[in-house]
Parts: structure tokens; sequence; C-alpha cells
């Protein structure tokens, strides 16, 4: 997952700026409005779990501290729901975002059709979606996927992650069982199957021993009597020589 | 032994360790059915000694900059009384894998066994003359069940100071697999070997079955070590980490992997087809025995229906 190789650095570069910064808080608002525009970065919660950052919940600039949260686990709509609370965004805050945004969408179902994606991401027409979703998702490798124009959607193949919820680790954890679960109940069904054909290839040869071994007492039998002949007696030994070639 | 400082990247081709293994193969069964023919007890109990003898060869390849692609090689005699290999041979094999790729040149050589040996770097110092730095491929023949990687290693030679004195060691390189697109192909047809007769239908579904089976269990094992793992982290023994935990969490959105409709309909009718041509398969078989056996009877009973006739109609 290159993704997560590409941003360990950024991340590691930003908890260290956090955890320095200890004089105002201020400046920690400035860490997180950097961090929130950088281009490559879409994990905040190593950030969050800072303990100036979380020190910052309860100070002036606590607005900072909610969008820094907003970052890690919310939406576009959220914010705009919640755009008194929090402080202005920049453009590339927002281009993130809507990022953020598409993974999210990307987590609920496989595929995302235009409308809602234009919904979600108020964007104007499906020029600007393609190209949004082409130039800042696809191409910075966050997504991978098709798009389909003629049915108006969006298959999405891959998408990173974003940071969990403390609730989701039990969903991932249900999941995961499920599917070994699945894999399991595989496994003994091919098993299964396996005996199955070796069973079946065995009751054919017995099958077809037991016939040979019919057909062997039969010529036997043919063999030791003489048979009341259906036609002219006088040609017994070809009516012999025709019994012999049916039972052949 | 140290490992090699010249940086050279090694790319080895597969059919080199063919090659190798072929040769070595050979002349094992060579050496011990001649002893099991006498049936003198002396050689007999010589030969109860599995002592497979060394078998020696050249290797051949192209050497661009840095890289060192080693692509075939051939069988050389070896001389133990001068502790050589054939040099006329050498060159007359050389001079006709010129003709044939004339890119190739003499990139070193080639033994069996286990280790290195002090012997080897006369033979090394040999070939020093036709190429200035030769490669010792060595092969071990020994199977060894417990081992991953291939039984192949790449020796260098270079001027190490022991004790003062400057000499001549080998060390050890790394190396990669290269395959070309024909060379994959034979690859994986040796190693999906499937019993020569054919067998029945039966052991074939079986041996494809087991194929399917080992690669789902592989895949169910990996799923478990992921299970158990975020179940540790869920319980607070392991430090949550949260770049894994969002790898975890993209993988699993995956699933299901396939379960669009248009899958659906083109597994149903592909299954439909499977079906239909086995069937129609069943049908002619069936037919097919029908018409034998009609013939038998009107062979056996229609003749006394008519005088003299042999034939029948049907």
């Amino acid at each position: 997952m290159d993704i997560e190789l590409k941003q360990s650095e950024h991340i590691d570069h930003f908890v260290k700026q956090a955890s320095i910064t200890t004089d105002s808080s201020s400046s920690l608002a400035n860490v997180i409005i950097e961090a929130t525009s950088h281009p490559s970065l879409f994990a905040f919660s190593e950030i969050l779990s800072v303990p100036n950052i979380l020190q910052l919940q309860g100070t002036d600039n606590s607005a900072y501290f909610d969008l820094l949260q907003m970052f890690a686990y919310g939406t576009w709509s959220e914010y705009k729901s919640k755009a008194s609370n929090l402080p202005q965004l920049t453009p590339d805050q927002v281009l993130k975002l809507k990022q953020l945004t598409m993974l999210t969408l990307a987590e609920s179902n496989k595929v995302l059709s235009y409308d809602v994606l234009l919904h979600e991401l108020d964007v104007g027409n499906v020029r600007e979606l393609e190209d949004f979703l082409i130039n800042e998702c696809m191409y910075v490798g966050i997504v991978r996927g098709k798009l389909d124009q003629l049915r108006r959607c969006f298959e999405v193949q891959f998408a990173a992650g974003r940071d969990l919820r403390p609730g989701q680790l039990g969903n991932m954890i249900h999941t995961l069982s499920d599917w070994l679960g699945t894999s399991d109940g595989l496994l003994i069904t091919i098993q299964d199957k396996m005996k199955w054909a070796e069973t079946m290839s065995e009751k054919h040869k017995k099958h077809q021993k037991k016939t040979e071994k019919k057909l062997e007492q039969a010529k036997n039998t043919l063999s030791l009597k003489k048979l009341p002949t259906i036609s002219r007696p006088t040609w017994t030994p070809k009516n012999m020589g025709f019994y012999r070639n049916m039972m052949d | 032994m140290a490992s090699s400082t010249s940086g050279l990247t090694f790319k080895l081709h597969p059919l080199v360790i063919l090659n190798i293994s072929d040769h070595h193969t050979r002349v094992k069964s060579q050496s011990q059915r001649p002893s099991s023919n006498c049936g003198d007890s002396a050689a007999s109990s010589n030969s109860s000694a599995p002592v497979a003898s060394r078998v020696y060869g050249c290797v051949i390849g192209v050497q661009t900059g840095r890289t060192v692609e080693i692509f075939n090689s051939f069988e050389l005699l070896y001389d133990p009384n001068t502790h050589s290999l054939d040099r006329s041979f050498l060159e007359k094999k050389q001079e006709l894998y010129k003709k044939v790729f004339p890119n190739f040149y003499i990139l070193g050589w080639y033994s069996t066994g286990a280790n290195a040996e002090e012997s080897d770097m006369h033979i090394h110092k040999a070939l020093m003359d036709i190429n200035e730095s030769p490669v010792y491929l060595l092969l071990n023949p020994l199977i060894n069940h417990a081992q991953k990687d291939l039984p192949v290693t790449i020796y260098e030679s270079e001027m190490h100071v022991i004790d003062g004195v400057p000499q001549l060691i080998f060390v050890r390189s790394s190396y990669n697999i290269e395959t070309v697109e024909a060379e994959r192909i034979s690859v994986d047809h040796v190693a999906h070997l499937k019993p020569s007769d054919g067998g029945s239908a039966a052991t074939q579904l079986a041996a494809h079955l087991t194929g399917i089976h080992s690669a789902i269990k592989m895949l169910n094992r990996r799923i478990r070590v992921l299970h158990h793992y975020l179940n540790a982290m869920q319980k607070g023994e392991i430090p949550c980490e949260n770049s894994l935990l969002r790898q975890v969490s993209s993988l699993l959105r995956r699933l299901p992997a396939i379960e669009s409709e248009k899958f659906q309909d083109e597994f149903l009718m592909e299954y439909n087809d499977t079906l239909l041509i086995s069937y129609l398969a069943m049908f002619t078989d069936c037919s097919s025995t029908m018409n034998d056996l009609v013939d038998k009877i009107n062979v056996a009973y229609d003749k006394h229906s008519r005088r003299g006739g042999r034939t029948s109609f049907i």
C-alpha cells in the first residue's frame, strides 16, 4: 500500500512539529492548518493523538481541534452543516476535505452514481466531477476504479483507508471473522468434492468389473450348453458363431 | 564468506539452473547403472555410498555495465590430473555459440556441491584469462525441504589481504531470477506436473481441486493472522498502529470482490454452457451405444425372417 509509505514521512514530520511547539496554541493551530493543506497527507489520527493537540480542546482555539477531527473522520457535508463553528478553509483544505469525502463514500458502496457524487461534493457538472476524480483522486493514488459514463457511475476497485473511529474496529473484526468463516467453509466443500470424485470413480470401476464378470459367466454358460436354435438347426455352427458375436 | 563489494547485479535465467541440474542427474544416473550391473561385492560396497561426483561447466551471457545476465550454460569435462577444465573443448564450444548468439560471452563457470572449495580457485584462475572477473555458480544438489530458496549461490573473486598475503578468495553475491516469456511457460509447465497417463477424469479433477484447495488454505492462514492481530489490538495487548488499521480497512472495503450483476449473468451463462455441453456429450454417447446394440440385434435375430438374407436394415 504505497499511500501509507508516502504518508508516513509526512506523518512523522507533523507529529514532531506538534510535539515541539508548546508555547502557544495559535502556533499549534498553524501546524494543524499546514497539515490539513498538505497535498499528500490523508491520515490525521497520529497527529490527533499528540498530547499537545489534545490539550487544545479546552482552550480558545478548540475550533482548530474540531477542524482536525473533521478532517480525520468527517465529510464535506458535515463541514457545511457545522461551518459556523469551524474556521474558514483555504482552497487547499477544501480540496483535501473533498478527497476525504470521496474516500468515505467509497466505504459504503462500490458503485457510486454521478448524482450522489455531484451532490456530496458540491460540484456543478459532470465534466468538473470527472476532472476532480481523475486529477485529484486517481492520479494522487488514493482511489482506483473505472468511470462508466453510459451508466453515469464510478466503480471503485480500491480506496485508501481513512482514520478509524474508535467504534469501527469492532466492525472490521466482524468482517474478518465472516471472511474467515466463508473460506473455511469453502475449504471443507472442496475436500468433500474431492472425496466425492474419488468415491464415484471407485463405484464406476466396481460396476465395470461386475458387468465384465457377468459377461464372462454368460460366455462360459453359452459355450458349455447347446442352445435351442431359433432358426434352421442345419446351420448350427453358424448359429453358435452369431450368438458368440452378439455376446462380444 | 564475505559478501561481494563489487556492486554488480546478477540476473539468472532458469534455463541455466535446469541445465546444471539435468547435467548432474545424467552423470549420477550414468555412473550408478554400470556399477550395479557388475555384481561385484567390492564394486557394490563402493557404489552403496552415494557420493555424487561433481560436474563442471561454463556459463555464458551478457554483461552490460553493472548488470551481469546469465542466459545459458554448457558442460565441460574436468581433468582430475591437471585440475583444470578441458580448454580446447571450451574454445570450440565458444566459437559455435558465438555463431548463434554473437552477443554472449563466457561469464564464468559452474559446479555442483555444497560449498566452494580451495581447488575451485585453480579453475577460477584458469578462466581469468578469458574473462578478467569470472563468476562461479554453485548448485547444491542435496534436497533440503526446509530451505525455501533455491540452492544456487553465485561467487565472485576478490583480492583480500589475509595474514599479510594478498589472496584471491570467493565472496558471495546476491542474484535475481529473470525470465523471458517462453521460459515462464516452461517453468510453469514443470511446476504443474500431471500424471503422465492423464489418469481418469477423477484424478484430473482431484489434481485441479487440490491446487485450488492449497491456494485458499494460504489465503485462509493469512486472514487468520490479520484477525488475530486485530483482536489483540482491540483487547489492548498491542498498541494501536493506525497506518496498519487504515490498510486493513481499505482491504476489507474491497470485499465482496465480485458481486455485480454482470458477473452473475456471465457466470450463469458459462455454467449453463458447460452443463449443456456435457449433456450433449452424454446424448451422443448414449445414441452410439444404442446404435451398436441395434446392429447386433439385427445381426442376431433378423436373419430368420428372410431366406439367405444377411443384410439387415435399420
